[in-house]
């Protein structure tokens, strides 16, 4: 374990931690505590909250398209990065393999762009 | 191989692997001399780095805009005003910590701890310098170093983005959520095209450890081949980081303050510091990958057999070339307006994902002619040897550039062409053409309809705009 | 960490008809992507007859005699996995004929003209108005027969739980893609998803146990991991096996896990049913026969029972199932558990002829399902399917053909000699009595009493037909040329192979072993 190249990370997380949490801790403790109706509410720019804000409100389904073309795309990235690493010995098969890969991504990201996909509207 | 070592030796080192001693997988950095309390005291002094580097950069960033919108900045807290970040910090730690009764209180206290933590942890891996004697062994001034390091910032900067969106969903409140979820989805967005560019440069390197990447650049570095990507991760760091001209997520006016409305006293510093963290940390990656990380720049590294390139002096060029950077974040703050988000979110899929994947193409290709993947033979240019494969695909390359640009270019021309027509003002005019009666344009005439069509009642609706028809959706 | 890179060996004619059908569903989204809506229709057909036609006659002329283990071990072409490969591929030539029927109007019957618009909303009205249609349905059943096609010649079950994905995806959007009574076609959509996806974890996990007992995910090792049959990890073996066999039984409906096959079948398009209940059937059997007779095979005696419980149960339960059921294509939905019990008898018998049998089959009900279904989709009702089964009474009188049509392909699912639901039958039952020992014998008089039953049942629906009297306003519609063939080539079929069984039964015997 001592020369696990991931125990100084450990280290310095565990840093950011206490300090992050130290100082939230810090605050709450230090700082007045005045509480009051309006303050407990949500912020609306001084109007009365819209009653949906609730439960959160319903979330738009266009965050759902941009999330799952995010996982196509960083999935895409994820299978480029080994074969960018190992480039040098894997010769001209791979090239060509990996081409044919970024082709066939390309035919469904013209089709998500021509049906509108990537409208954000 | 050796036919392609004959190339100007600054080639060499791109096209070559690293000396055979380290394969390219493993990092570079040797940390054989470093004990576990040695690398305790190095994160104490990497966090201490990073800390005093954030409060300089606040007080840094306010005076430089001040400067460039004309007024001073802040000037009273210290001599020059700089001790007015470290006198906002502890002002905020007074402040009272407001949470709305409609948040999920773990979540709430949870979101900046997040966000801020994973800030902060990217920069382990980040090479400040050469290795250094310190307190009697020798270490490399790099926290730790991974044979996968890059990957480590980029899945970070992911999870950060928990951060964001906890803190929208958790404050209870609709603009909060509407806020968290845009920032979401731009991080998102913008973080594809920054892993793209990013393979580039692991396509010349061979490794994605960043003390091997910083070592192939001794002699060039990669902002000269890879220069598309450095555009690209340029932007890229802009929108990742939330500023100016991408920070739409928190656009005062817009969405209030979007994800962080709700926040208060140290929870918003916390945001606060998280974000400029975020900001170095871009800068240190964008540093460390095309600007050759700590070694020195040209005139340098050449003095006294390279007594500049090497142990602390790394630190000193790493730290000018990453404020150049957050120079740069400033300088983009005071003088550009913010964009639209759809224009936004337009550019980051319909332009940067597909062009930073044909560069990467692009970069494959040329790194396989210079290989040798795509054949041999060379020819003799001005006493270098070139191999024919290259000098192909850079000639396809620059023929598709053109084509494309040339393409560009018409359709430009005829969409002007369109306007200019349609801007065209008709002589005569039928008033009652649109069903309601309008008067003519400068120069034109009126020509006298011959019965007068009766108007439409009030509060009859003409045609429904809002239903959406096909007709105004994509083919 | 720097060692050489070998490459594996690739035979390129072996795997040609995958690379076809693949480079066709491309072809295919950039037609969706690129083509104006007029024209799209023609095109899609054209580019999806050509392909599978191209793919066929690759199959049939190169890879036929390239039989071996290729894409280091991944693939495996030998005679089942050829001839199976061959079947889908002609289910879903018929299926995109039947598909692409327009019945006169702008675009595919069978589909909405706009998936994404809510059900009753302005969206849709203007998407029908304006005559739009799902064409997307042809590229999503060429990336579906991709996975179906990898899916039979599957050398490890990585590549098969991947094949098994490919397949799966595509079928779930087509389910949903109804042009009526859209409601209850989404809900089947959703149904059919979320159950085949917790099948499709299943088979992962069991494949991730079987990993783990046999050190590798190839089906050739783990056979000898298992024959060798170390103490050592022999708790990972029994699960894994259990967990594999569920999944792949959930693709073909057999009984626990059979709950998905009404629902998905009767909220579908009608022709997209056809496909499922014809080719799915094929992949997921070429699949389970694989596993059964060379991967698998070392320790059947431990999960033989359980199988043969489980093929008892589908028979009994899909055949009595169909006695109460009112809608035709839930009725035709329990009918093909029923079938796919009788197939599962024929796999049990563990002898060539066993797997010479199944997939006879699978032909023969392949075929007459197509054919049934399309015809289904021809029985309306002021403009919809009139799918209850009181809305066919007295069929027989109006449209005597298409009764007739579907008389026949009822005969054949009852096993009526002359058709080829009794020589299916027979090439099935067969091997279990010779080579299945009493076990065998015992599914065999399961096997004809459930027939019994659902012959019962299909009489009935016959003497609806043609002896009842019907409401005036059922009618069979006329069908283009296109549906018109593939009915026809169906009903040709079923009589001919009950007829004249020899040519396709003797190369399903020769195409029976299975590379080990």
């Amino acid at each position: 374990m001592i020369d696990n190249p991931y125990v100084p990370l450990l280290f310095f997380m565990t840093l950011g931690l206490l300090f992050a949490a130290g100082s939230v801790g810090a605050g709450q403790l230090i700082g007045p505590k005045k509480a009051n109706a309006a303050k407990a509410m949500p912020y609306e720019c001084g109007l009365q909250p819209s009653p949906k804000a609730e439960e959160g409100g319903r979330v738009p389904i266009k965050y759902y398209l941009t999330a799952m073309l995010f996982i196509i795309f960083d999935v895409e990235s994820l299978f480029l990065f080994p074969f960018a690493v190992a480039f040098n010995q894997l010769g001209l098969f791979a090239l060509v393999e990996m081409v044919l890969f970024v082709i066939t991504v390309f035919v469904a990201y013209a089709y998500v762009w021509r049906r509108g996909g990537l409208n954000w509207d | 191989m050796s036919t392609l070592l004959t190339l100007a030796p600054e080639f060499a080192s791109v096209v070559a692997l690293p000396a055979a001693d380290v394969p390219p997988s493993v990092p570079r950095a040797d940390f054989s001399d470093t004990p576990i309390w040695l690398s305790a005291v190095k994160a104490l002094l990497l966090f201490v780095f990073l800390l005093l580097n954030t409060l300089v950069v606040i007080w840094f960033e306010r005076r430089v805009i001040g400067r460039m919108q004309n007024r001073p900045g802040p000037n009273r807290a210290g001599p020059f005003g700089l001790m007015q970040t470290l006198f906002d910090g502890l002002k905020s730690l007074f402040k009272e910590d407001v949470k709305p009764a409609a948040a999920d209180a773990f979540l709430f206290t949870l979101a900046p701890i997040l966000f801020a933590t994973m800030a902060f942890v990217s920069f382990a891996i980040i090479p400040l310098g050469g290795t250094v004697n310190l307190f009697g062994h020798q270490t490399p001034l790099q926290l730790t170093d991974l044979s996968v390091a890059a990957l480590l910032v980029l899945a970070v900067a992911g999870v950060a983005a928990y951060g964001v969106i906890l803190a929208g969903w958790s404050s209870g409140s609709t603009y909060p959520l509407l806020g968290g979820l845009r920032s979401t989805a731009q991080v998102i967005s913008y973080e594809i095209a920054m892993g793209l560019a990013l393979v580039a440069v692991f396509l010349y390197s061979g490794s994605m450890s960043t003390s091997q990447i910083v070592e192939a650049q001794r002699n060039l570095w990669y902002i000269v081949p890879a220069f598309i990507s450095f555009v690209v991760y340029v932007i890229t760091m802009v929108g990742e980081t939330n500023r100016i001209p991408f920070d739409l997520a928190e656009g005062e006016g817009e969405l209030v303050a979007g994800y962080h409305t709700e926040y208060s006293g140290f929870r918003f510093a916390m945001y606060y510091l998280g974000e400029y963290i975020n900001m170095f940390t871009v800068s240190a990656l964008a540093t460390t990958m095309f600007l050759g990380g700590w070694h020195a720049p040209l005139p340098f590294n050449l003095i006294g057999d390279g007594y500049f390139d090497s142990g602390w002096w790394g630190l000193l060029w790493f730290t000018i070339k990453m404020w150049l950077f957050m120079f740069f974040f400033v300088w983009l703050r005071g003088t550009l307006p913010r964009t639209r988000y759809d224009q936004f979110m337009a550019f980051g899929w319909k332009l940067l994902i597909p062009g930073t994947l044909l560069w990467v193409m692009a970069v494959a290709f040329i790194r396989g002619a210079q290989l040798g993947f795509l054949g041999d033979s060379s020819i003799a240019i001005a006493g270098r040897e070139i191999p024919i494969a290259t000098l192909i695909v850079i000639g396809v390359l620059l023929v598709a550039v053109l084509v494309v640009l040339w393409l560009w270019e018409t359709k430009m021309t005829e969409r002007e062409e369109a306007a200019a027509k349609a801007a065209d003002v008709p002589e005569e005019i039928d008033p009652y053409a649109g069903g309601y009666p309008v008067p003519p344009l400068p120069g034109q005439r009126l020509r006298e309809p011959s019965t007068y069509p009766a108007l439409p009642r009030a509060g009859a609706t003409a045609t429904v705009v809002d239903t959406p028809t096909v007709e105004n959706k994509e083919a | 960490m720097n060692q050489e890179f070998t490459m594996v060996e690739i035979n390129y004619w072996a795997i040609a008809p995958l690379l076809v059908v693949v480079a066709g569903a491309l072809i295919g989204v950039l037609v969706e992507a690129f083509v104006a809506r007029a024209s799209r229709h023609n095109v899609q057909l054209g580019v999806g007859l050509v392909t599978y036609l191209a793919a066929l006659v690759v199959l049939l002329a190169k890879s036929r005699t390239e039989h071996g283990l290729t894409m280091g071990g991944s693939v495996v072409i030998d005679g089942p996995s050829v001839f199976l490969m061959a079947v889908i591929l002609c289910f879903a030539l018929l299926s995109l004929l039947v598909m692409a029927e327009r019945f006169g109007g702008p675009a595919a019957d069978a589909f909405t003209p706009m998936g994404a618009a809510t059900p009753g909303s302005d969206l849709e009205r203007s998407a029908e108005s304006a005559g739009w249609g799902t064409t997307e349905a042809v590229p999503l059943m060429m990336i579906s027969v991709v996975g179906m096609m990898l899916f039979v010649s599957s050398g490890d079950l990585l590549t098969m739980f991947v094949a098994l994905e490919v397949l799966s995806l595509p079928l779930y959007v087509l389910t949903g893609l109804a042009r009526r009574r859209r409601l209850l076609s989404q809900e089947a959509a959703l149904k059919y998803f979320l159950l085949g996806s917790f099948s499709s974890a299943f088979f992962l996990f069991g494949a991730a146990l079987l990993y783990g007992y046999a050190g590798s995910v190839d089906i050739a090792r783990i056979a000898l991991a298992i024959g060798a049959a170390s103490p050592v990890l022999d708790g990972l073996l029994l699960p894994g096996v259990a967990l594999v066999l569920i999944g792949l039984l959930f693709k073909v409906g057999a009984v626990p896990f059979h709950a998905w096959t009404p629902d998905a079948y009767q909220g579908a398009p009608t022709p997209v049913t056809g496909f499922m209940a014809a080719a799915t059937k094929i992949a997921a059997f070429g699949a389970i026969l694989r596993l059964a007779y060379v991967g698998l095979s070392g320790n059947r005696w431990d999960w033989e029972p359980a199988l043969i419980a489980i093929a008892a149960l589908t028979m009994v339960i899909g055949a009595v199932m169909t006695v109460t059921q009112t809608d035709v294509k839930r009725l035709l939905a329990y009918s093909s558990i029923a079938h796919a019990g009788f197939i599962l008898v024929a796999v049990m018998s563990f002898d060539v002829t066993g797997v010479s049998g199944a997939m006879f089959y699978l032909v023969c009900y392949g075929f007459t399902t197509i054919a049934a279904f399309a015809l289904v989709t021809l029985v309306r009702h002021e403009g919809s399917e009139a799918t209850d089964l009181s809305q066919w009474a007295g069929l027989g009188r109006r449209s005597p053909v298409v009764a007739g049509a579907f008389a026949i392909c009822l005969l054949a699912f009852a096993g009526i000699p002359l058709t080829s639901g009794f020589t299916a039958k027979f090439a099935a039952f067969a091997p279990a009595i010779s080579h299945g020992g009493a076990a065998g014998a015992w599914l065999v008089v399961i096997g004809v009493l459930a027939s019994a039953v659902t012959a019962y049942v299909y009489f009935r629906i016959i003497v609806t037909m043609f002896f009842e009297e019907g409401a005036g306003d059922v009618v069979a519609i006329t069908p283009s040329t296109l549906t018109t063939i593939a009915i026809a080539i169906g009903l040709v079929l079923t009589i001919l192979l009950g007829v004249l069984p020899g040519p396709v039964l003797e190369a399903a015997t020769q195409s029976a072993q299975f590379l080990r």
